[in-house]
């Protein structure tokens, strides 16, 4: 067919030439409109439920909005909170949520890909006993913990006791600081997984050659593991790094189902605060502006990761 | 460099045997080629001299000393792989380098071997760029660079050249033969090409099913092949295998009735032979003439070459034939055809397969 039509362009003259131009023009531009018909269903799906909520909690964060209605305050909302210094410490305590759950989460991740993707003897049950954190229901999973936490009834506080190290029942969702840690443990018993499996595919991937021939040259366990597994594997270190940041920074049920973000706001991320405000109290206006920021916190942090992705991948790729 | 000797290597996965009593003596800056059919144990044994595999029975000396206990880095080894096993993430300088990083050599020293290993590889100007950057030839010699600065007392290659192409796979031949005779070293070479073994080698250990079917130099295996596997896998085209019957023994060899008809006097020892026996002859596809009488082929295909036509055809019905012609001989598919085989350049085999030696066969060139 191709081969046809070019044959017909060549032997064109004059006016059956510039016919024949258009023709190929208005093939060429069909292609687009093509693309733009297969994109479109998704470009719609995204447009409802991402980019309208988006433009109306941008909108809201500009109102005094409650269940009486709406009343435009400009700047009022974002004012307040750059004022709030229980506002600044939710950020601190969100970003020090973030970065010690996903720090522990890829220690973890490494250490459990590492042991899994090690010849051992019926490693294919241990991968799948990594899996429930993951598979179970969140909920049913933090009751779990709840239960664990419990100071008469937990298994934790009881063998506390029984080791001598407290003298009785100790609740640990009832402490700011014990509080804060206990949902740290639960958020990283729940994400560990996922970046395990991650770690560990990407683990599988690397060539036995290169560490048989690491190992000829005398490289010993933790020289290979140092200058060719993570190398190797730094690519999906970074990436998983921010999915799991993202996931972290957002983290909700957790800590709404073990502590509603208490003892004394020991707990209160800033999704939570958002949550709170706006649902809780039904400032929607206020909880908005909460949720702006969150968006562009986020938004920055992931700027900064691509930047960090795009040296990891000059350094750590192939060319 | 060193000598490298294998005592009895056995070497077993589970129930199956891999590997049966392999002893072999290879002389210092000996390039001695492993070759075989896929599965015949050639790089299982490679990794059992590294000591990537642990050999189930016997022992491995390398320079007199028995290293069979031994990590690979204390057995004065070093080993270049298949698919080169270069650190996608370094670049060229840091690969060669890594061996060295590991031995955490003096900087000084260690800039100097990996310049002077890029300088025999002409790798000077790659230096800086990563593995992905690079050809496949580059690779491979930025492989051999990192073996190189190891100075190791024997090098192993596990089919280097198997990832090339056939143009390529030539010019690292004749580099790979030059840079054994710059850095006059002891090198153990795997592979599965017959040609890489004939052109490089100057021994060569022909492996089947886990044995050593026979260890001799390039020429040896060409005119003395100890059994119908060795002469039917060295040699290109493959060597014609004619099915015969002994018709006649005397002190001056024995007659056959090959297949097809033809009969023939070979001058062969006759010791473990005896009238009426099946044999099967040997025939090399150079070793045959255009004649007017002779072993009559039906041709069936033909392949010009220019300088040669190689002609397949069958005899005596259904005995595949493969006969080595000048390049403009005058012959057609679909006809019959006459060779003239010279009985000296016969090679015959007894049903076991192992060959009645030739009397009349080339001298060995020392």
């Amino acid at each position: 067919m191709r081969g046809e039509k070019m044959t017909e362009a060549t032997h064109a003259t004059g006016q059956e030439a510039e016919s024949s131009v258009a023709k190929k023009k208005a093939k060429t531009l069909s292609e687009p409109v093509f693309a733009w018909l297969l994109i479109g269903p998704a470009m719609l799906f995204i447009a409802v439920i991402v980019a309208w909520p988006l433009a109306e909690t941008i909108r809201l964060s500009f109102m005094e909005a409650g269940l009486g209605g709406e009343e435009y305050v400009g700047l009022a909302n974002y004012q307040d909170l750059a004022d709030s210094r229980k506002f600044h410490q939710t950020i601190v305590r969100t970003f020090y949520w973030m970065f010690l759950s996903v720090g522990l989460k890829l220690i973890l991740g490494l250490i459990g890909a590492t042991l899994l993707n090690a010849a051992v003897p019926g490693r294919g049950l241990f991968r799948v006993l990594v899996m429930p954190p993951w598979i179970i229901p969140m909920a049913i999973g933090m009751i779990g913990w709840l239960w664990l936490y419990n100071g008469y009834f937990g298994v934790l506080s009881g063998t506390m006791m029984s080791l001598g190290i407290t003298d009785g029942p100790f609740e640990f969702l009832a402490y700011k600081q014990s509080a804060f840690y206990s949902a740290v443990v639960a958020d990283v018993w729940v994400g560990t997984p996922m970046v395990t499996l991650f770690f560990l595919a990407a683990m599988q991937g690397v060539s036995r050659d290169l560490y048989e021939a690491a190992w000829v040259d005398g490289a010993g366990r933790w020289y290979r593991f140092r200058r060719i597994t993570i190398p190797q594997i730094m690519p999906v270190i970074v990436s998983m790094s921010l999915l799991s940041a993202i996931f972290t920074f957002n983290s909700f049920e957790i800590i709404w189902i073990l502590t509603e973000g208490g003892p004394r706001a020991a707990t209160t991320t800033l999704i939570v605060d958002t949550y709170k405000t706006a649902i809780g109290n039904f400032k929607f206006g206020e909880g908005s502006a909460r949720a702006v920021i969150i968006v562009f916190l986020l938004g920055v942090f992931s700027i900064l990761y691509l930047q960090v992705l795009k040296i990891v991948n000059r350094k750590y790729g192939t060319k | 460099m060193a000598t490298l000797n294998l005592n009895a290597i056995n070497k077993s996965f589970g129930s199956a045997k891999v590997l049966h009593d392999i002893s072999l003596a290879i002389e210092d800056k000996e390039f001695v080629v492993f070759v075989g059919p896929s599965g015949c144990g050639k790089s299982t044994l490679l990794r059992i001299i590294a000591g990537l595999e642990e050999a189930t029975d016997g022992s491995i000396i390398i320079g007199g000393e028995d290293v069979s206990d031994a990590h690979p880095v204390d057995r004065g080894i070093s080993m270049v792989f298949q698919s080169y096993a270069l650190y996608p993430h370094l670049s060229v300088y840091e690969n060669i380098a890594f061996p060295l990083r590991v031995q955490k050599l003096e900087k000084s020293d260690l800039d100097g071997r990996v310049q002077r290993a890029a300088e025999i590889l002409q790798l000077t100007d790659k230096l800086d760029l990563k593995p992905g950057q690079l050809s496949g030839g580059q690779r491979q010699r930025v492989a051999i660079g990192r073996s190189i600065v190891r100075e190791p007392k024997v090098f192993l290659f596990d089919e280097p050249l198997s990832n090339l192409d056939a143009a390529l796979r030539g010019d690292m031949r004749v580099e790979l033969t030059q840079l054994h005779r710059d850095l006059d070293a002891t090198m153990v070479y795997v592979t599965h090409d017959q040609i890489e073994a004939m052109t490089m080698a100057d021994r060569i250990v022909v492996l089947n099913g886990g044995r050593v079917e026979q260890f001799g130099s390039p020429m040896e295996l060409y005119h003395h092949p100890k059994t119908k596997f060795v002469a039917s896998f060295i040699g290109q085209p493959n060597m014609n295998l004619i099915p015969a019957t002994v018709l006649g023994v005397d002190a001056s060899g024995i007659k056959v009735d090959l297949k097809g008809g033809h009969q023939m006097v070979l001058p062969v020892e006759t010791a473990t032979v005896s009238v009426g026996d099946k044999v099967e002859v040997g025939i090399r596809p150079e070793h045959v003439q255009l004649g007017n009488e002779g072993l009559e082929i039906s041709v069936k295909v033909l392949e010009r070459l220019g300088g040669a036509t190689i002609t397949y055809g069958t005899v005596g019905g259904d005995t595949r034939f493969c006969a080595s012609l000048p390049g403009d001989a005058l012959i057609e598919e679909g006809a019959p055809l006459k060779l003239h085989v010279a009985p000296e350049a016969c090679h015959v085999f007894d049903a076991a397969g192992d060959v009645l030696r030739r009397k009349a066969a080339p001298e060995l060139v020392a």
